[in-house]
């Protein structure tokens, strides 16, 4: 279906080649899977597939790429649509119309198809994504997984033999992700859709995929079935992880195949490790906090206090009123009900430098606290804005991702950098509470460590809290002490991060599910605890 | 082989911009040049203008309009007609301008040309305000994002904003008396000091003309001046700033080229 031969791309002012010399081929009905670091490409591959790169942005290609017989050297990208479906990385960008049935009929209007054709289609679709409960809601109301459910719904209209899909469920919590990979799942199945798609959680798709292409740091590419791939690669999920530490003799990419294999390690008695040592004093409380929008409520009398020197995950669905707590704990409004004491002051009261030195608010948008036109701007600006000698923000910055460039435009770095960017921006007004919302959306594992290792730091030298919202359970259990469950604006669930993700098999990390019963949530507690026993 | 361009006017389409240029200009200026008083010339430059525009935007969207600059185009389009309703009521506020001009200068003054008829045509219609003065305005509109060419294209920083705000208030002003010349004939009646006086002398009529424009200008044509000068002052350098970064982000105009294999170029080099 799709096959390329010999393909590198230079993109224009520039002199790195972005992919060398790849050749690979793609059957029909095949589901493969791109990954590699952020930056590496990904994306690039994405887009060469349907012509966009280079006949939209120019460069130098070589090699050719051919999709079901047509190179798309030869035509425009648009000569393709019928054939390629494409579905960005945040759908929601992507969407022209306000109204679901009508987002779905676009596309095939732009071609000019018939009415009673485009009629049939829109309710094939409708039925085949369970779309047909939300036919008449208008797109901004849905939940993210339903968005992503009609991008990719907008795309199958035009009958793509090609679904190309970029970070599909990097934004989704971890049920609504579930729904679009078994939605994939079906189209590849039942209907033999070639996919491909691109992905940073790879616990999540790597049992769903045929075959894997590595796009590696250096350039070098390989493709091949997810055990060849995983087992001499640096960027592997948990389980694979899990499978080395233990070693054992094949690498599984499902909780069911490395759950066969393990079955020794479980059996045994172990000593349950001594607690970690609880955090008492109060930093944030909040009390019977509620708040709606417009009639919905999104918070319903919340009540929690977290301590200093605690990093608590807040865990829930997609609209569960995460990112409401978050704002109304940095200040961003007002709660309509109850109030929050921020170190014992009302967060909305305060101002200016002191506001910086009180709390340090990462938005879910990293982005929208970044106006200069350079990084090195902007870590100017922030030295100077806290009275630091000049150069200490970027020093901070040069620790967590090392070979950033500092002329560069913040909306030009990957996902990673630019994360990096607003956290040491952030970071060097040296804020008595660190709040993040959703922090790691499109970071790579090796940027995630990173990440980690900073929050962790900060957190226990200066014993201050950290709060942060998120979907990625791989992250809450190996950083989390404390996860607060939300759900329609109430705390579910509140405690620690084994009792609270043991509970939720939705919410479980993958070593969890692989060694339930047994306590463990990450590779590390359970090579302690085997470690501990002999 | 490169990437699609901005749009700009050339071979056949540049040459029915300017056919249906002159013809409106004709359209505005007739009070000066006709000097008869039987027939109605009022009435047939009325009819005259809005087809000269419709004939200009069939004949550029016929292939010359890529899909990178519809979508330039729609985008601001919709943010210029969208910002011009939010002046209306308050006496020459009008923020679209300082947009419009901005924008022509960094994608050139061919898709200023278009986006300037299209806002105009485009906010007609958000406001209601359709009849066949939009044509007028839309000619108008456009040739000031035309304008725009007469600065040097290399000028950049201060000297840059400074002789945009100068642009800015010569088409605020060009822009007033535009809109007198066109209304001005049927504003009056014909019994004013200030009217059209169909058949008299050009000098006499361009007097009477400059009293009267000179009488709304007060009230109209320098508050716009000032607005538009001063935003242009204000919040040019980063407006420029990302409409300059959306340019090189829509890479326009670069260079594709295939080859059969990397390292038999770099060999070559």
């Amino acid at each position: 279906m799709i096959t390329f031969s010999n393909v590198s791309l230079i993109y224009p002012q520039s002199t790195k080649t972005i992919l060398e010399d790849l050749s690979f081929q793609i059957e029909e009905g095949e589901m493969v899977l791109v990954m590699g670091e952020t930056g590496s490409g990904k994306s690039s591959l994405l887009r060469l597939i349907n012509g966009l790169v280079p006949h939209h942005t120019g460069g130098i290609l070589a090699g050719d790429i051919s999709v079901d017989g047509i190179s798309t050297r030869t035509v425009k990208p648009g000569s393709l649509a019928h054939l390629v479906g494409i579905v960005g990385q945040n759908p929601i960008n992507g969407f022209v119309t306000d109204i679901v049935e009508e987002e779905l009929a676009f596309s095939m209007e732009a071609l000019n198809f018939a009415p009673d054709v485009m009629r049939k289609r829109v309710e094939e679709v409708l039925d085949l994504l369970s779309l047909s409960a939300l036919r008449n809601r208008s797109i901004a109301t849905l939940s993210g997984g339903e968005q992503q459910r009609l991008a990719i719904g907008a795309a199958l209209v035009m009958h793509p033999k090609v679904l190309v899909l970029d970070e599909p469920t990097s934004a989704l919590d971890p049920i609504a992700a579930e729904e679009v990979l078994s939605v994939l799942h079906r189209l590849v199945h039942d209907l033999s859709v070639t996919v491909i798609i691109a992905e940073h959680r790879l616990e999540r798709v790597i049992q769903f995929v045929d075959r894997i292409i590595f796009i590696e740091g250096n350039g070098d590419t390989s493709i091949g079935t997810a055990d060849e791939i995983l087992k001499n690669s640096d960027l592997v999920p948990p389980i694979v992880k899990l499978a080395r530490a233990l070693n054992l003799s094949e690498i599984g990419t499902s909780v069911r195949e490395v759950r066969r294999q393990t079955e020794d390690v479980r059996s045994k008695e172990y000593v349950r490790p001594s607690n970690t040592p609880t955090h008492t004093s109060t930093a944030i409380e909040i009390s019977k906090v509620s708040h709606s929008y417009s009639g919905k409520t999104a918070l319903n009398g919340v009540s929690a206090s977290i301590n200093h020197g605690e990093i608590v995950a807040i865990m829930g669905r997609n609209g569960a009123g995460k990112s409401t707590l978050l704002h109304s704990i940095v200040g961003l409004h007002s709660p309509q009900a109850g109030e929050i004491r921020v170190d014992g002051v009302d967060p909305t009261t305060l101002k200016g430098a002191e506001r910086r030195k009180s709390i340090g608010y990462v938005p879910q948008e990293p982005s929208d606290l970044l106006f200069a036109s350079t990084v090195s701007e902007e870590c100017a600006l922030a030295d100077r804005s806290n009275d630091l000698t000049p150069g200490s923000t970027a020093s901070l910055l040069n620790r967590l991702v090392p070979d950033i460039s500092t002329h560069a435009h913040p909306n030009d770095l990957s996902e990673g950098q630019r994360l990096a960017l607003v956290l040491s921006i952030v970071l060097s007004g040296n804020p008595e509470v660190l709040v993040l919302d959703e922090p790691t959306r499109g970071l790579d594992y090796r940027a995630k460590n990173l990440f980690a290792i900073a929050l962790r730091e900060y957190a226990t030298q200066f014993n201050r809290p950290v709060l942060l919202a998120t979907h990625d359970v791989e992250l809450v259990a190996e950083l989390a002490d404390r996860v607060l469950f939300l759900a329609e604006g109430e705390i579910v669930a509140d405690g620690t991060t084994l009792d609270v993700l043991l509970s939720s098999p939705a919410f479980a990390p993958q070593v969890a599910k692989v060694m339930s019963p047994k306590p463990w949530l990450t590779v590390s507690d359970v090579v302690h605890a085997i470690e501990g026993q002999s | 082989m490169r990437t699609s361009g901005v749009f700009t006017f050339k071979g056949a389409s540049l040459i029915a911009l300017f056919l249906t240029s002159a013809i409106s200009a004709l359209g505005f200026l007739w009070p000066f040049l006709i000097n008869e008083k039987q027939g109605h010339p009022q009435w047939i430059f009325l009819m005259a203008t809005p087809f000269a525009l419709l004939l200009l935007l069939i004949s550029s969207s016929n292939n010359q309009l890529d899909s990178k600059s519809i979508a330039l185009l729609a985008v601001l389009t919709a943010l210029i007609a969208a910002l011009r309703p939010m002046g209306t009521g308050a006496v020459g506020i009008e923020p679209m301008w300082f947009v419009l001009i901005l924008s022509a200068r960094v994608f050139g003054p061919s898709f200023g040309f278009l986006l300037g008829t299209l806002s105009m045509l485009l906010s007609a219609i958000l406001t209601g305000g359709m009849g066949p003065w939009v044509a007028y305005q839309a000619f108008a509109a456009g040739w000031i994002g035309l304008g725009v060419a007469l600065i040097p294209r290399s000028l950049r920083g201060k000297k840059e904003i400074f002789a945009l705000v100068i642009y800015g208030i010569l088409a605020a002003e060009f822009f007033g008396i535009a809109m007198d010349l066109q209304f001005w004939p049927w504003a009056l009646g014909t019994d004013t000091q200030l009217s059209y006086l169909a058949g008299a002398p050009i000098a006499e009529n361009l007097s009477r003309f400059f009293s009267y424009h000179f009488l709304s200008a007060m009230a109209w044509d320098i508050p716009r001046a000032i607005f538009t000068a001063s935003l242009i002052a204000i919040a040019g350098k980063s407006i420029l700033q990302t409409l300059r970064r959306a340019h090189t982000k829509a890479a326009f105009l670069t260079p594709i080229e295939f080859i059969e294999h990397v390292k038999v170029q770099k060999a070559s080099n």
